[in-house]
């Protein structure tokens, strides 16, 4: 691999960086201000949008037998019973009960109204203690979609401009901007230039027409070059015919992550319009755990209509050309025991295990598995935007410690990851923590192992 | 009329009316409603096979989760099925389905029967005790909960005093016995007991959720 960033590099951009989301909400612009009944209404209006027949056969599945805390890190992390996941339902069960439910006739007497205060309060409940990783919905005997349901609520929130303050900074720039952190054209232009300078190859962007578009995103042009630079790596080692665009770029959504609908759906379309355009067969989201589900299920719901390309993750895309033969990796000498974090966005919400696995084995790193893996996976602890939640710091570090601990079971000495929040997660928690196991990206493990072609240099 | 006529005539009747238009009414008022059907390609197919795997593999905890949930997935089978056998399989109540049906079925010894009720009676004090105390439980739990365990626990209360030759007259406690289940019948559209029809079918809709993104939930 060609090393396109040093650890002292990567550790002085993350130092920055880190400087730079810590500061997100005093730069967030002052909240609007809104009459209280308008939160509620417009709050009511996404719920009533929102909860189909399936959401309220869920919510009267329900029996409160509790089993779902036992599934969620914040719950087990804090003994605090009020981050219980169904719990987090109870607002919307009210508005479900009052107004259409086949009880709502007995219901609207006896169920309390939804109030704008009820809504402030339901924030750290669905934002701060909640990154929609969905364990809950695993172990619930009634199989409730606890984790999409709290992304109604946070939809609510959105609606009722009730966002945490971060998550408002970032879905208002991104609204303006199309990207993240500032990473405008041009330095993603000069990111793209410095990356081509070191790879000694040309990076493709904006070619008219290509097989696979490939998306990067803010966190890693600003600090993550190692995983933009892996991919690409390889997959000029692979010969693929691909490209990056200029206008289309960026894989983050935080309309997704901070609830607002119009954002989602915009930043979603953005990127599939422009996949149909260069004519992409796939396209490829970076190491960013949430880039997968806003485009692979989001992209088709944004245009309103089924898309023909395919949406892959990193991950995804060359584990899948290792399972079939058409990547071969050199394998180690000498095998690291490690650890592997399957993202929840892109593993239980996407079913991607083996691909990273078959990586793993390919390059011969012996995987130790976490207790709790593939499916049944717990968070990084930060996910869902979380991890850019400042007063949410005490729920990540107790949703850090749990995951940690059973990484630490593993006697792993590298963790790796394949979603860049969740290793910026896992950098802050392992500050936080004093850990030191290293967390390396998949994408630039991949390209430390391609085969040195004939006649290059070693 | 006396206690025991107005139980096992217009009460029950009654019961059995509210019962029966309350859960069409509550099972329609679901089918009814609207439904957001995604638009993305599915990673995989076979969505029916595993919605009903789902409905299945949710009787038992997942391996991962066994250590915590085992205990209260194993009194939930108990007390479910201690409830069925009691019902089903009681001689007395067979013989009033017989006169209600027209054809009886094998009962189980009253030894036996009595046993199960004990155990399932058991299991549902242990259960509202445990709602009590435990952090968690105390903390969601609602009217709708107290009530729903309490209502559960009366048949059998009623049912073993009556069985005892216990308290007020035979007659009286066997009026008891019908009106507890009167009001477990009347309780059930309107309270969380209506999981009966909704909770496997809440399995299904999150095995198919899951399966089109090629999760096996």
């Amino acid at each position: 691999m060609t090393e396109v960033v040093t650890k002292q590099e990567l550790d002085e951009a993350f130092a920055m960086f880190y400087g730079m989301a810590a500061s997100l909400k005093d730069l967030a612009s002052p909240p609007v201000e809104v009459a209280d009944e308008e939160r509620v209404a417009a709050a009511k209006r996404v719920f009533l949008k929102g909860i189909d027949a399936n959401f309220a056969t869920q919510l009267d599945a329900c029996v409160h037998c509790g089993a779902c805390a036992q599934a969620c890190q914040f719950y087990l992390g804090t003994d605090d019973p009020k981050y219980t996941p169904v719990h987090k339902l109870d607002l919307m069960k009210r508005v479900y009960d009052r107004e259409i439910s086949p009880l709502s006739w007995l219901k609207k007497f006896i169920v309390k109204d939804i109030t704008a205060d009820d809504l402030r309060a339901q924030q750290e409940l669905v934002y701060d203690s909640c990154t929609m990783c969905g364990r809950c919905n695993l172990v619930c005997p009634a199989g409730i979609n606890i984790a999409d349901m709290v992304a109604l609520n946070r939809s609510a929130l959105a609606a009722a401009r009730l966002m945490p303050d971060e998550l408002r900074f970032m879905q208002e720039g991104q609204e303006a901007d199309g990207t993240i952190f500032g990473a405008d054209e041009d330095l993603f232009r000069f990111r793209m230039d410095a990356l081509q300078e070191k790879l000694g190859f040309e990076i493709p962007i904006d070619k008219p027409k290509a097989d696979v578009l490939l998306v990067t995103t803010g966190l890693d042009i600003h600090l993550f070059q190692d995983a933009t630079g892996g991919t690409i790596e390889t997959l000029h080692h692979m010969g693929v015919d691909y490209t990056l665009r200029s206008d289309a770029y960026e894989g983050a959504n935080f309309g997704l992550l901070s609830g607002h609908e119009g954002t989602k759906k915009k930043m979603a379309a953005k990127l599939a319009n422009a996949a149909i355009e260069v004519g992409a067969k796939v396209v490829i989201v970076p190491e960013c755990g949430h880039a997968f589900p806003a485009l692979r299920w989001g992209a088709a719901e944004a245009l309103g209509k089924p898309v023909e390309f395919d949406v892959m993750t990193v991950s995804e895309y060359f584990g899948k050309a290792v399972m079939d033969g058409r990547l071969k990796l050199e394998k180690d000498k000498e095998p690291r025991v490690v650890a592997l974090h399957d993202p929840c966005k892109v593993g239980r919400w996407g079913g991607v295990f083996e691909e990273p696995r078959a990586i793993l084995k390919a390059i011969g790193w012996e995987l130790h598995e976490t207790e709790s893996n593939r499916a049944y996976n717990f968070c990084c602890g930060g996910g869902a935007g979380n991890f850019l939640i400042e007063r949410a710091n005490p729920l990540k570090r107790a949703g850090y410690r749990v995951k940690m601990a059973e990484i630490e079971k593993t006697e792993a000495k590298t963790l790796v990851v394949s979603c860049g929040s969740c290793r910026m997660n896992f950098e802050v928690g392992k500050v936080n923590a004093g850990d030191t196991i290293p967390v390396e990206s998949l994408a630039a493990i991949i390209a430390a192992h391609l085969p040195k072609k004939e006649g290059a240099k070693a | 009329m006396t206690l025991l006529d107005f139980a096992r005539g217009p009460a029950l009747q009654g019961a059995a009316f509210i019962f029966v238009v309350g859960m069409v009414w509550r099972a329609l008022g679901l089918l009814l409603l609207h439904r957001n059907t995604p638009l993305s390609r599915n990673r995989d197919n076979h969505l029916a096979r595993h919605g009903f795997r789902t409905v299945l593999s949710r009787f038992i905890p997942a391996p991962v989760f066994e250590r915590r949930v085992s205990f209260q997935y194993v009194a939930g089978w108990i007390w479910h099925l201690g409830f069925f056998v009691v019902l089903l399989f009681f001689k007395i109540h067979v013989m009033f389905f017989q006169g209600l049906l027209g054809f009886g079925w094998p009962t189980l010894p009253n030894g036996v029967v009595v046993a199960v009720a004990g155990i399932t009676l058991g299991v549902l004090l242990w259960l509202l005790g445990r709602r009590i105390v435990n952090p968690v439980l105390r903390y969601i739990s609602t009217f709708n909960d107290y009530s729903s365990l309490v209502v559960t626990m009366l048949p059998f209360i009623t049912g073993f005093l009556a069985f005892a030759h216990y308290g007020f007259a035979y007659e009286t406690m066997l009026a008891l016995h019908i009106l507890s289940i009167s009001l477990l019948l009347v309780w059930f559209p309107f309270s969380k007991l209506i999981h009966v029809i909704t909770l496997l079918p809440s399995r299904y809709i999150l095995g198919v959720k899951f399966w089109r993104r090629g999760v096996q939930a």
